[in-house]
């Protein structure tokens, strides 16, 4: 018999940002009634698992958090990122052939560094979950696509560096929604180029021009890339009905698009249009998800042919695609010294501002050009909050697969930021030997986790 | 004094209880025809006693599974409504399925109206094929019923004479092919179901029985028999909801225990948590069937006392069938039963022949008798106990939706290992030893399921739904929907409002007392909230009436 589908559903009936914010406690409601009501769970090809939580270390893994990872999440955090490694572990050790974890809250916008919540989001399920996939089983090479309709700007930080992670994205343009970046120059850094590849979408755009994003780039580059293992970062405000964003993709067309792209596993992100699209549009992905007919899956006000692609702005996306797919298939023979200039290191400077919790970031970020690993990673980040005193913490990662060099290097790097007065906390996150380390100035405490 | 009463597959079991001691105990053979051993056992039960004695009969029976199970009912038509969403290819169930167009959302807005004319032909064509039973299935018709109403009033007014059956009436929870599936078989079943009530009641009354009677549901609650001609299904699978409840009578309040009933060709298993009977996650399975039938979580493992051993190469092989008694009771093929013979864990049979069993099957392999009953008795404790490792471990691994469920997940292990029917006394402590708990054999073993019949009690549930916004409230128990003009509509008020309903329903269900102790499972509420204002409420109350039994065996004049 063919595997089944592997879902988690956890609406997280009783946790919201705010009563009335759009991530509250109504907003899988409509979803669960459709679900149920369909006897989806009750189907041969479907398997409901329980979900469970994330550990503290899991998080530390991935993201700096400031303080501690203890004052960034809540349980519902950790159940949303346990429930995405549950998933994970179900679908390498071949119990079901893939996996939804329908949770919130969602996480693409959180990058590496963590001082509050951005675009209601603390903590990055899916990077939390590529990261768990690697140390724990193994797995190299994996791929996230991102079908939410604001640029999972969060994903794209924390593997800009990292060339065995394929981000692609595409969006709503940045010049016209939150967060305001995810342009098509935005590559990936001098050890990763190309890796990243964004493609911004005018507005109004529809279920065909995804078509024609799919096919003629995510397919091809991800045959390419050759990933062990395929997310989809599947966020729900492309639809038509989304009251945030200004896209008209439908339930059909979502679910074309999860039956080419087979993701292993889907992790729910954005989508607020919590009747008119979420119930219609997380049925469709399931049954696409489980290779179940989804032809009968129709928003109540759509019809075929409702909506017509916009020529000049659908060829605006081609000619973006044609760029994209050039830009990839050259990315062996670039100029990377060009692009990126000298020197040992490469440095950029990230100002970030946390919409949710009005927090503004400052942050320098420089990654080691290193030729036999691919690099340590410095991040020196200062978070000012209206009413208080800035916080500034220096945090360094050691990527899988580190060289002896790159190794001592960073925690050289670590111990002499640990000397000095300007830090408030200084983290070390050694993914190759799965060491967390959270140093406190005023309390003179270092704390570790260990995987 | 109470009667409880178990029609079980094999022996019909007969109880009369009076202040916490069995009084008299029956066990007769179950015959085709279910009533007269039901009435053979009461009168074995009631010599020297006056029925007018009795306060309260209980029973239990197979009558609508054996219904279901052998196919014995008239065809139902179907007409379903269940607009988009899944392929109307999963839709079949085995029956005469005419979809017609029409749709409701899950707040119970018309999304796709009814078509007359598709109505009418979905009824032509029913006629055409002699159907006379109809059950009327719409998606989410228990967010709103109209088309589910306009359906069943156009068959009656067609075909007077039909039986039709609407979905919201029978099934409100969410799920609409289970809705279908529950509303199907009772469409099915009930006019035999009636059939039998009366012959009960009447039959009772003949022995001057005027007290009471109940019928055990799968969930170990009770319904006043005259009553459960509206849900007749919901009897399906009460013997082993009775065998635990007897279960839970015959040993201590509060404790962790597995229920095994070894039986001819199956093993039943049911968990009671901290003294509680664990209800299953999901509603019953019957025949291929998933139906909305809440149940307690019971396990049926192929596994018997007359299972058939075999050796396959160098194997010995359990089957599920069953081709008569044990070897050492003069059957043709030899059985754990005659294994538990040759080891002296049972006298039942002939030993010498159960030597002769487990030698045959043995000798091939080099075992002497002995070595062979032990490798069968293996085999059985092995599969039994796997099981019931299992479904803790699926108990612990329900899903969860909301963050409290998950931070509350336990764990629990059994503390003792209760078994009850024929085939246990050889097995249990060996099952025990295995999952380290302390075996239990209680009195009254054989007869615990009809116990567990004598001390049930009523149980009655409220699920109300209010959505402020489009200002109506359901009552998913009772296919009730009304209108309710109050935006302002309170939290409390709907505790209030899911009270008035409990009550409501408990005097419909004959349950004279007032419900003061109503248990709260469920109160949610979601704040509906549309371009940044709040536009309205819903609220998501589940009540209920306290679960529990009479009061338990032995406790020295506690049972009323």
């Amino acid at each position: 018999m063919e595997k089944k589908t592997g879902l988690i559903f956890f609406p997280a009936f009783d946790w919201a940002i705010s009563p009335t914010h759009p991530e509250r406690e109504e907003r899988l409601l409509y979803t669960r009634d459709q679900i149920f009501e369909e006897g989806v769970m009750d189907l041969p090809q479907i398997r409901e698992f329980a979900p469970r939580l994330a550990s503290l270390h899991d998080i530390a893994r991935v993201h700096f958090c400031v303080p501690r990872v203890q004052s960034q999440v809540t349980e519902a955090h950790l159940i949303a990122a346990g429930s995405a490694l549950q998933l994970g572990d179900a679908v390498l050790a071949g119990e079901i052939k893939n996996g939804f974890a329908m949770v919130r809250p969602p996480g693409h916008h959180a990058m590496r560094t963590v001082h509050g919540n951005r675009g209601f989001c603390n903590i990055n399920n899916e990077a939390v979950l590529v990261d768990y996939l690697r140390r724990r089983h193994g797995l190299k090479r994996i791929a996230i696509i991102d079908s939410d309709v604001h640029h999972g700007d969060g994903t794209q930080d924390i593997f800009y560096h990292d060339p065995d992670v394929l981000f692609i994205s595409f969006h709503q343009d940045g010049r016209t929604i939150f967060p305001g970046t995810g342009f098509s120059h935005e590559l990936g850094g001098p050890q990763a180029y190309g890796t990243t590849l964004n493609i911004p979408m005018p507005p109004g755009i529809g279920d065909e021009t995804l078509s024609y994003i799919v096919d003629n780039l995510i397919m091809p580059v991800i045959e390419d890339f050759k990933p062990e293992f395929i997310i989809n970062s599947a966020g729900q405000d492309n639809h038509y009905s989304d009251p945030l964003g200004s896209m008209r993709f439908t339930a059909r067309g979502y679910a074309d698009f999860t039956r080419k792209l087979n993701p292993d596993m889907a992790v729910l992100e954005g989508g607020y249009a919590i009747e008119t699209a979420l119930p219609y549009l997380n049925l469709a992905i399931i049954l696409a998800l489980a290779r179940l007919d989804y032809s009968y899956v129709l928003e109540p006000d759509y019809w075929p042919g409702r909506f017509t692609e916009n020529a000049e702005r659908a060829s605006k996306v081609h000619r973006t695609v044609d760029y994209l797919r050039d830009v990839w298939e050259k990315r062996g023979s670039a100029d990377i010294a060009k692009i990126f200039g000298k020197g040992d290191f490469y440095q950029r400077k990230k100002f970030v501002f946390y919409d949710t919790d009005y927090i503004e970031e400052e942050q320098i970020e420089r990654v080691k050009k290193c030729s036999n690993c691919t690099g340590y990673l410095l991040v020196d980040s200062k978070g000012e909050r209206g009413y208080r005193v800035p916080v500034r913490i220096y945090g360094v990662s050691v990527p899988f697969g580190a060289c002896e060099v790159c190794q001592r290097e960073a925690y050289d790097a670590y111990y002499q930021a640990k000397k000095k007065k300007e830090y408030d906390y200084v983290y070390m996150q050694d993914k190759s030997l799965d060491t967390c380390l959270n140093y406190e100035r005023d309390k003179n405490h270092e704390w570790s986790t260990e995987g | 004094m109470f009667i409880g009463i178990d029609v079980g597959g094999t022996f019909t079991d007969a109880v009369l209880l009076d202040r916490g001691c069995v009084r008299a105990s029956a066990k007769v053979p179950t015959r085709d025809d279910l009533l007269s051993s039901l009435l053979e056992a009461l009168d074995k039960i009631m010599k020297g006693f006056s029925g007018d004695l009795v306060e309260r009969v209980v029973l239990s029976t197979t009558m609508i599974t054996n219904l279901i199970v052998e196919k014995k009912y008239d065809p139902v038509g179907l007409i379903l409504i269940p607009g988009p969403g899944l392929s109307h290819k999963h839709y079949q169930f085995h029956a005469d399925s005419h979809i017609i167009p029409g749709a409701m959302d899950y707040r119970g807005r018309e999304i796709i109206p009814l078509r007359r004319e598709e109505i009418e032909k979905a009824i032509i064509d029913l006629a055409a094929e002699d159907y006379k039973k109809v059950a009327v299935v719409g998606k989410f018709s228990s967010r709103n019923n109209r088309h589910e109403k306009e359906v069943a009033a156009r068959v009656r007014w067609n075909y007077p004479d039909w039986q039709v059956e609407m979905g919201h009436q029978v099934a409100g929870q969410l799920n609409f092919p289970r809705r279908v599936v529950s509303t199907m078989l009772t469409c099915a079943t009930r006019e035999k179901y009636e059939f039998f009530v009366d012959s009960v009641i009447g039959a009772l009354s003949q022995r001057g029985i005027d007290a009471p009677v109940f019928i055990l549901k799968a969930d170990g609650g009770t319904l006043p028999l005259p009553c459960s001609t509206r849900v007749p299904i919901e009897t399906i699978f009460s013997g082993p909801a009775a065998s635990t409840l007897g279960v839970q009578a015959l040993t201590p309040p509060g404790e962790t225990s597995v229920v095994v009933d070894i039986g001819g060709t199956t093993t039943d298993l049911a968990l009671i948590l901290s003294g509680h009977p664990l209800l299953a996650s999901k509603g019953a399975a019957i025949d291929d069937y998933l139906t909305h039938v809440r149940a307690l979580a019971v396990k049926s493992v192929p596994v018997g006392g007359d299972s058939i051993v075999e050796r396959v190469g160098k194997e010995i092989i359990i089957y599920s069938e069953r081709l008569g008694p044990p070897f050492c009771q003069g059957g043709p093929l030899p059985t754990p039963t005659d294994a538990l013979r040759v080891l002296g864990l049972t006298r039942l049979g002939d030993q010498d022949r159960a030597r002769e069993a487990m030698n045959n099957l043995g000798k091939p392999l080099g075992l002497s008798a002995g070595e062979t009953a032990n490798r069968v008795c293996d085999l059985v404790i092995d599969t039994i106990a796997t099981e019931i490792q299992h479904m803790f471990t699926q108990w612990e691994q329900e899903p969860a939706y909301r963050v409290w469920e998950v931070l509350e997940k336990r764990k629990e292990r059994p503390s003792t290992v209760v078994g009850v029917g024929g085939g246990a006394a050889g097995f249990i402590s060996q099952i025990a030893a295995r999952l380290g708990a302390y075996p239990v054999i209680p009195p009254y073993a054989p007869v615990a399921n009809a116990i567990g019949a004598a001390v049930a009690l009523p149980t009655l549930e409220v699920t109300l739904r209010v959505d402020t916004e489009q200002g109506y409230y359901s009552i998913e128990e009772e296919g009730f929907q009304e209108a309710l003009d109050d935006s302002n509509f309170t939290e409390k008020q709907a505790l209030d409002l899911a009270s008035k309903w409990l009550n409501k329903r408990a005097n419909k269900y004959g349950l004279n007392q007032r419900i003061d102790d109503v248990e709260i499972i469920r109160r949610e509420v979601f704040n509906m909230v549309r371009n940044w204002v709040t536009t309205g409420k819903i609220y998501d109350v589940h009540v209920q009436t306290p679960r529990g039994i009479l009061g338990h065996i032995g406790a020295g004049g506690e049972l009323k």
